[in-house]
């Protein structure tokens, strides 16, 4: 058996981020290059309420 | 350059052999979908007829007998499983046909079966050696859904839209479970704790990212569709109390020698890459187990550490450990590729995704613009972000509405499409013939040959009219022509070679 205890790190001693923070990608961390106008056209052509009228059974 | 990359991992995902399959595999995907005028009551009567429109009529037999979903791999049967009780509240006073009716089950001439399951049309791939093979039989379900929406769609004169991801944001879910033959022999602890580690960590390079949250506490953006409905790091249960790791012991084979590992924690993917990526590092893990080199994380707390992985897009998420440590899914992963040097395999398919594996984990944060077109979740927020800085900011709901968009199933509206195209990503070509070597092409073959014989299918067995029956084995390698096939006697015959 393999010990991965190589990367393991002590916990913080700054507060720790809980569930529920806003932990929210408000400036997320990836590339940005201009999406074209075609995407950007096919995005504002989105009904902007769909998702709240979007209701489905529970499934597995 | 992200495209070569997919470009290669295509090319090598189909040069697989019969010598170098590993793990045989296959997925089946619940979709959503919304019925012009109609709304979540008439969802389990719609889901019927969808799945009655299916362009491949199919063969409409399905045995259930073999199937128990209410036993557990730790020894026991549970009485019944939990359902949820807000769902539940549809179903009072609803005339509900026969089980199998509201089933419609069907097997395709692919070998793949198409059922209604809890208001939510089914595609289950048929069982594929490999990656390459899975992914297309994986798209072969988009195209059926797509097309059963069309022919559903003219019948009804109302829009049918359907939409490939796990959640309403409203608290409803439902699944893309992946299935994984395992020896029996490979105790369930040794099991279990082989495979924990890699589902939470996983989500970084393959879920579908999700915006906003629909338990425990708000959050602007999060890595995994699914992750807040966990509540338990392993039970039986799929609909209701859902958890990380499934314990259904339904092998779909000889019990004796066969486990299935029936994982629910993953994320429907739009990318066909995060698709092959989320089943070949369980793939991986799995080989790694049957060779005692798996990597030892002892965590106490699963469900927190899923739903932190998934809650942490900026950074490189945590996993708590035992005493007071943590780590990162990175550094798991991470474990898990080296452990592979270390190991025997010889499935070049799984070494491809090692590989790819690691330049994604170094990309993530280091060189993003090769990350993000590569992983669902962050190709996600990319377009999130691109809207809202054209001017729209970022309003919770048009972000919902535009997730939701990600997933549609049109290239004509569909924003996965729209970026694939801007991409240049290669698209697969959808599985419509067997996959190769695996026993759903005796299933096909039979289909093809002696359908009007048939009594009832099912994953394992078909039972003809005759009396007759056969057992496909899991494990076997299947070359069989049809047109070497005259006769059921010459199958029986044949399958004993």
């Amino acid at each position: 058996m393999i010990k991965a205890d190589r990367q393991q790190a002590p916990r913080p001693a700054d507060p720790e981020r809980k569930l529920g923070d806003e932990g929210g990608p408000s400036k997320p961390d990836i590339g940005r290059p201009s999406a074209p106008n075609e995407l950007l056209k096919r995005m504002k052509n989105v009904d902007p309420d769909q998702a709240k009228k979007y209701r489905q059974r529970s499934g597995e | 350059m992200p495209r070569q990359a997919f470009r290669q991992l295509v090319s090598l995902l189909s040069t697989q052999t019969k010598q170098n399959r590993s793990i045989l595999a296959g997925i089946d995907t619940e979709y959503g979908f919304t019925v012009e005028g109609r709304d979540v009551k008439s969802q389990a009567d719609d889901s019927i007829a969808f799945v009655r429109s299916s362009p491949d009529e199919g063969f409409l037999s399905w045995d259930y007998r073999t199937e128990n979903p209410r036993q557990d791999m730790r020894g026991f049967q549970v009485e019944r499983l939990a359902y949820d009780p807000v769902d539940a509240e549809f179903d009072a006073g609803r005339a509900r046909p026969p089980a199998a009716e509201e089933r419609s089950d069907r097997v395709l001439s692919n070998g793949a079966r198409f059922y209604n399951d809890h208001g939510h049309p089914e595609y289950a791939t048929p069982e594929c050696w490999t990656l390459a093979d899975l992914i297309s039989h994986e798209q072969h379900g988009d195209q059926i859904l797509t097309q059963a929406a069309q022919t559903y769609a003219k019948q009804i004169e109302r829009e049918v839209k359907v939409y490939k991801n796990n959640t309403d944001f409203h608290g409803s879910s439902w699944g893309t479970h992946e299935n994984y033959l395992v020896p029996r022999s490979i105790e369930f602890a040794k099991l279990a704790r082989a495979i924990m580690p890699i589902l939470i960590a996983r989500q970084v390079v393959s879920a579908a990212g999700k915006v906003g949250s629909e338990a425990r506490g708000p959050v602007k953006f999060q890595i995994s569709q699914r992750a807040d409905f966990f509540v338990e790091p392993m039970n039986v249960e799929t609909l209701f109390r859902r958890p990380i790791f499934n314990t259904r012991d339904e092998p779909h084979a000889e019990s004796r020698e066969w486990r299935r590992l029936h994982v629910i924690s993953g994320d429907s993917n739009m990318h066909p890459g995060c698709t092959a990526r989320k089943v070949g590092l369980i793939k991986l893990a799995l080989l790694l187990v049957q060779q005692d080199h798996i990597p030892e994380w002892d965590i106490p707390d699963p469900v927190e550490s899923f739903q932190l992985v998934s809650r942490d897009a900026i950074g490189e998420g945590r996993v708590n450990l035992e005493g007071r440590n943590w780590t990162t899914p990175r550094n798991i992963l991470e474990s898990y590729c080296d452990a592979a040097d270390q190991a025997d395999i010889a499935d070049p398919e799984i070494h491809q995704i090692i590989a790819e594996t690691r330049q994604l984990l170094h990309d993530r944060h280091s060189n993003p613009d090769a990350f993000w077109p590569q992983v669902d979740w962050a190709a996600k927020i990319w377009l999130l972000n691109q809207f809202a800085e054209s001017g729209e900011g970022w309003d919770q709901a048009t972000m919902q509405a535009l997730d939701m968009q990600y997933h549609l199933l049109d290239p004509q509206e569909g924003l996965y499409y729209g970026l694939q195209d801007y991409l240049s990503l290669p698209s697969i070509n959808p599985g419509n013939k067997p996959p190769e070597g695996s026993r759903a092409s005796i299933r096909a073959l039979i289909l093809q040959k002696f359908r009007d014989q048939i009594e009832t299918l099912s994953w394992s067995t078909i039972r003809f009219k005759s009396g007759q029956q056969i057992y496909l084995d899991p494990s076997k390698w299947y070359e069989l022509e049809p047109d070497n096939v005259e006769s059921i006697e010459d199958l029986i015959q044949l399958l004993k070679l």
